[in-house]
């Protein structure tokens, strides 16, 4: 769905709400519907804006309570004692809800061993200093609470109770308005891509700190404009009401219970605890209500940690014909209250959904972008074979386009089968497979003739160096990893990385790609001095990476895997856009039968393909391959060098660093040897190899 | 002299923080599971004591005898719901965060949300205490002092001395590796859960000793523990026993300069400053990353 049109539903919705409860009499809708309705929509409007960043980003927060605290007491301050009107009240308490959200963020974002959990306990910390803050300025709520006056509004509004519930509408769809244009963005993408892989998407060239700021920002702007509403609603603000465990329990459980990472889930979250709330309570079980929130908790995370949306998405009908059935069998017999008979339906259209996949055969699992589900049959059918594919490469990097058809009539012959497991699917994958076979062999050609140019005259192809480091010191507490390392990198080059384990390899390419800063030093890049940079704005001067231990974005396909590396690389694209480019990377790799799988079902060779990908899909000018090799089989390696190879052939310098002496003798057209933190060697690779120095560093020195 | 007076009764308290904190951060420590329902257990401890002091007339310090062992058994049993649902970190927060709501509900609907407080007639600590020169420490926070010093103490030196301290320090640094040295982290897991949980059982029953028991009352400890368990460094008990005494020692300090009310700022001032400057703790050792 694009934004478009899904706003254009939600404006839809809203609209008829408003019109239903506008003319509620005659349509027969009882009073207390509204009242409920009320609170449903506040609690989508916080469920909703605590998911921006909670859910989109992953950082869960504790600390709801504080911005709707900070909503609740402007509006009781502003309109009980400076006269300010109400309606300027509500963007008043979303602005220091932001101002407050910024200050945290400020603060919990610039840690840099800031995990999860320390996150979410800071956030917990949050509301206590803010209710300590309001206890100790008496002069804030007197100590005791403050009552909020009704104020005045316009006759055609119906009474207080529509008044209330218009403002709470209008919130509400303001908040999901904003989740649902998250959602669908680029910049949602980039949450997303901070959810799964920090560490990977900063040297992408995601902008994480501001990404997660605006997401944290934007939650405490709604959170207190909701907050301002909330406290006309309740009439009086106490600090125990606000600041206290309540909030952040219920917009937990509703996000956890709807679903995290759709903007649908904590709206369906909402209506489904609300309801149950209200029949708990009118029930006479109040004190139950805890216990039941916290019990729902623990279930969930337990059962269905990725919440209902997922699971209803996937068998809509199955979940529609349990709660009508239960709906109407509850009505018939007259015997339950409307509400009852709407709880118990949500609720066995709930269980329905959850349960369905322990007991019937395995639906195909949709994506949130549905493009590729009716496929992926086939791409794992084809995942199953690879080979073809692989081949061709070897066999087109070998040399000559007369072999390159050898292959094609394999890529034809295997057509068939595709083609009855899904038609459709098998001719796209036809296509792709033609694709990728043209590219491959002439750039195969190429590769020899940048070889040949850099055999040729080295002095002479070696323009300004790409990558610079100038005496280069890391230390880590006590500890020296690089000790006044010098090393250029230039057009056209792939320079071998080797050296003992701890030797401080690692190390450098974390100077190079941005995430670590020298002690000492000065590390740059196309002649621009990186220092002080963020890792994504390195990665905008030209430098990708790959991680030792592939570090995909589990939540997305392969292909949008490596489509991020290009929306938020160094030219930038739109999603679509995007899109058609990483099949092309994919390709270069031999990855684009898999386009559509999601990384987890990817094996170690395939993994570290992507990463691969994703790496190149940057459009860098220097690519650093960290252990690239790392514990394939001589055959994968051998297709691995090939897409090297490949790479390196599209004009990508390369820095690989490796252990496979064997390889890197044949791939690299310099090699660069670390030891203890300095380099000991630097020069033409069987010259390196064949020093006696590097030789005892390598093998001890009795063997030397 | 107030100052000095603050600062001493606010270390000796601060040996009730690091005995709460203990259990919370050796559970985080070795076995990866951040379990806020350890305030639960603590608040379960101290009902436990209250009930024992009034209902059967225990001695307050003797009602261990049975509230440690059903405390070890709870801490267990959920430590092993945890594995077993194969809850670490970011889950085991938000499940022990739904088990701390239902038992402080529970609380709140068992013995109602009224203070509590142990009568003098039941708390023979409460009136006493020891004089020294013009400072007055009284018994009930010396002894909350030295019991929590002894627990901690004598984790420590099981954690650091023991064949099974060693295999959890190893568990603790890499599972995989510890596992295939024959180091069985199911039981070593229920061990410790249970150590958690009698550690719970002790810091609640020194907690009625010294103060009015409101289920409420667990989500204060929260800030204050956490600030321990960080700055004393998540695992490390000797850590945990020190910063608890320098923060109790600095809430007391705050409260007589300033006033009590600031207290929560100036301590999350100092967990904030900890965590950009020594984020794993004030007394780790730093090595390379």
């Amino acid at each position: 769905m694009t934004i478009r049109k899904g706003l254009s539903y939600l404006a839809a919705v809203t609209a008829l709400l408003a019109v239903l409860a506008h003319f509620h009499s005659s349509v027969g809708i009882a009073p207390y519907s509204i009242v409920l309705t009320t609170t449903v929509l506040f609690w989508i409007a916080q469920a909703t804006s605590w998911n921006l960043l909670s859910g989109y980003a992953g950082y869960f927060s504790f600390g709801q309570g504080a911005y709707v605290g900070v909503g609740a007491y402007s509006m009781a301050v502003l309109t009980g004692r400076h006269d300010v009107g109400f309606l300027w009240s509500i963007p008043i308490g979303g602005l220091l809800g932001g101002v407050l959200a910024l200050a945290v963020g400020a603060v919990a974002f610039r840690l840099g061993s800031l995990r999860g959990e320390i996150f979410a306990l800071l956030t917990l910390a949050v509301p206590f200093l803010l209710a300590t803050f309001a206890r100790i300025n008496m002069d804030i709520d007197g100590g005791q609470g403050t009552v909020i006056a009704l104020p005045a509004y316009p006759q055609w509004v119906g009474d207080a109770q529509h008044m209330l519930f218009y403002l709470s509408l209008a919130v509400a769809a303001l908040a999901v308005a904003v989740a649902l244009a998250v959602h669908g963005s680029r910049y949602g993408h980039g949450l997303a891509a901070v959810h799964d892989a920090e560490d990977a998407a900063e040297v992408l060239g995601v902008p994480t700190f501001r990404y997660k700021m605006v997401a944290i920002v934007l939650g405490g702007v709604l959170g207190g404009m909701g907050g301002a509403v909330f406290a006309m609603q309740i009439g009086f603000v106490a600090v125990e009401s606000v600041f206290g465990l309540t909030i952040p329990l219920f917009v937990i459980v509703i996000s956890v219970l709807g679903g995290r990472r759709h903007w649908l889930g904590p709206v369906i979250g909402a209506v489904l605890v609300v309801v149950l709330q209200d029949r708990l309570s009118a029930g006479g079980l109040e004190s139950l209500e805890n216990i039941v929130m916290g019990a729902l908790l623990v279930g969930l995370v337990i059962v269905a940690p990725d919440g209902l949306y997922g699971r209803l998405r996937a068998r809509p009908w199955l979940a529609l014909g349990a709660f009508a059935v239960v709906l109407i069998g509850m009505s018939l017999t007259g015997y339950w209250a409307e509400l009852d008979a709407l709880l118990y339906a949500m609720f066995a259209a709930a269980i329905v959904a959850t349960l369905a996949d322990r007991f019937l055969a395995q639906p195909t699992p949709k994506s949130p972008d549905a493009t590729f589900s009716p496929t992926r049959v086939a791409a794992d059918r084809s995942g199953r074979t690879p080979q073809p594919a692989a081949r061709a490469a070897g066999a087109a990097d070998a040399g000559a386009t007369e072999v390159a058809q050898l292959p094609l009539l394999h890529a034809a012959e295997a057509l068939p089968g595709l083609a009855e497991a899904a038609p459709q699917a098998g001719e796209a994958r036809a296509a792709e497979a033609v694709v990728g076979l043209g590219e491959a062999a002439p750039q195969a050609g190429e590769a020899r003739a940048a070889e040949a140019v850099v055999g040729l005259g080295e002095a002479a192809a070696r323009g300004r160096a790409l990558v610079s480091c100038v005496g280069v010191t890391r230390d880590f507490g006590g500890v020296r990893a690089l000790d006044g390392v010098s090393l250029q990198v230039f057009p056209a080059e792939i320079v071998g990385l080797v050296g003992p384990n701890g030797s401080g390899k690692t190390t450098l390419v974390n100077l190079l790609c941005g995430a670590l800063q020298p002690t000492r030093g000065t590390v740059a890049i196309g002649g621009r001095p990186i220092g002080g940079l963020a890792p994504h704005r390195v990665a905008h001067t030209g430098v990708a990476r790959t991680y030792q231990i592939p570090r995909p974005f589990e939540s997305m396909t392969v292909r949008d895997n490596v489509a991020m590396a290009v929306m938020f690389g160094r030219t930038g694209a739109s999603l679509s856009q995007a899109r058609s480019k990483a099949q092309q990377h994919l390709a270069t790799v031999h990855l684009g039968h898999l386009a559509d799988v999601r990384p987890g079902s990817l094996n170690l060779h395939q993994r570290q393909l992507l990463e691969m990908a994703r790496a190149i899909a940057a459009e860098p000018v220097v690519l650093l391959l960290d252990e690239a090799l790392a514990g394939l089989n001589p055959a994968e390696i051998d297709d691995a060098v090939a897409v090297i190879r490949r790479i390196h052939a599209t004009g990508i310098s390369i820095v690989v660093v490796e252990h496979l002496l064997r390889v890197l003798n044949q791939l690299s057209t310099r090699i660069v040897v670390l030891d203890r933190g300095a380099v000991i060697a630097d020069g033409d690779p069987a010259q390196v190899l064949s020093d006696p120095a590097v030789v005892r560093a390598y093998l001890g020195r009795q063997r030397a | 002299m107030i100052a000095v007076q603050a600062a001493l009764t606010g270390a000796l308290i601060g040996g009730l923080y690091a005995l709460m904190a203990a259990g919370l951060s050796v559970t985080w420590g070795v076995l990866r599971v951040i379990n806020l329902a350890h305030f639960g257990l603590i608040l379960a401890g101290a009902y436990l004591t209250y009930e024992l002091v009034t209902g059967w007339g225990l001695d307050p310090i003797l009602t261990v005898v049975v509230t440690a062992p059903v405390l070890f058994g709870v801490g267990a049993c959920l430590q092993w719901a945890y594995e077993r649902m194969n809850m670490v970190e970011f889950n085991s927060l938000l499940v022990s965060f739904g088990l701390l709501m239902v038992t402080i509900q529970l609380a709140t609907n068992t013995w109602t949300a009224d203070f509590r407080r142990l009568a003098a007639t039941e708390n023979p600590y409460a009136t006493s205490s020891l004089e020294l020169g013009r400072l007055i420490l009284p018994t009930t926070t010396l002894l909350a002092f030295v019991i929590a010093a002894v627990f901690i103490g004598g984790g420590h030196l099981l954690l650091r001395h023991t064949f099974l301290g060693r295999g959890m320090r190893a568990f603790a640094q890499d599972r995989t590796v510890a596992a295939a040295f024959g180091i069985d982290h199911r039981r070593l897991g229920l061990l410790v859960g249970g150590a958690a949980g009698a550690s719970a059982a002790v810091a609640g029953m020194i907690f009625t000793l010294t103060n009015s028991l409101t289920p409420a009352v667990a989500y204060e400890w929260f800030g204050i523990v956490f600030a321990v368990v960080i700055l004393g460094g998540v695992g490390n008990l000797l850590g945990t026993l020190v910063a608890g005494v320098g923060v109790g020692l600095l809430s007391g300090l705050v409260s007589v300069i300033w006033s009590p009310s600031t207290e929560p700022f100036v301590l999350f001032l100092a967990i904030i400053l900890a965590l950009l400057w020594r984020p794993h703790g004030l007394f780790h050792r730093r090595g390379v990353a």
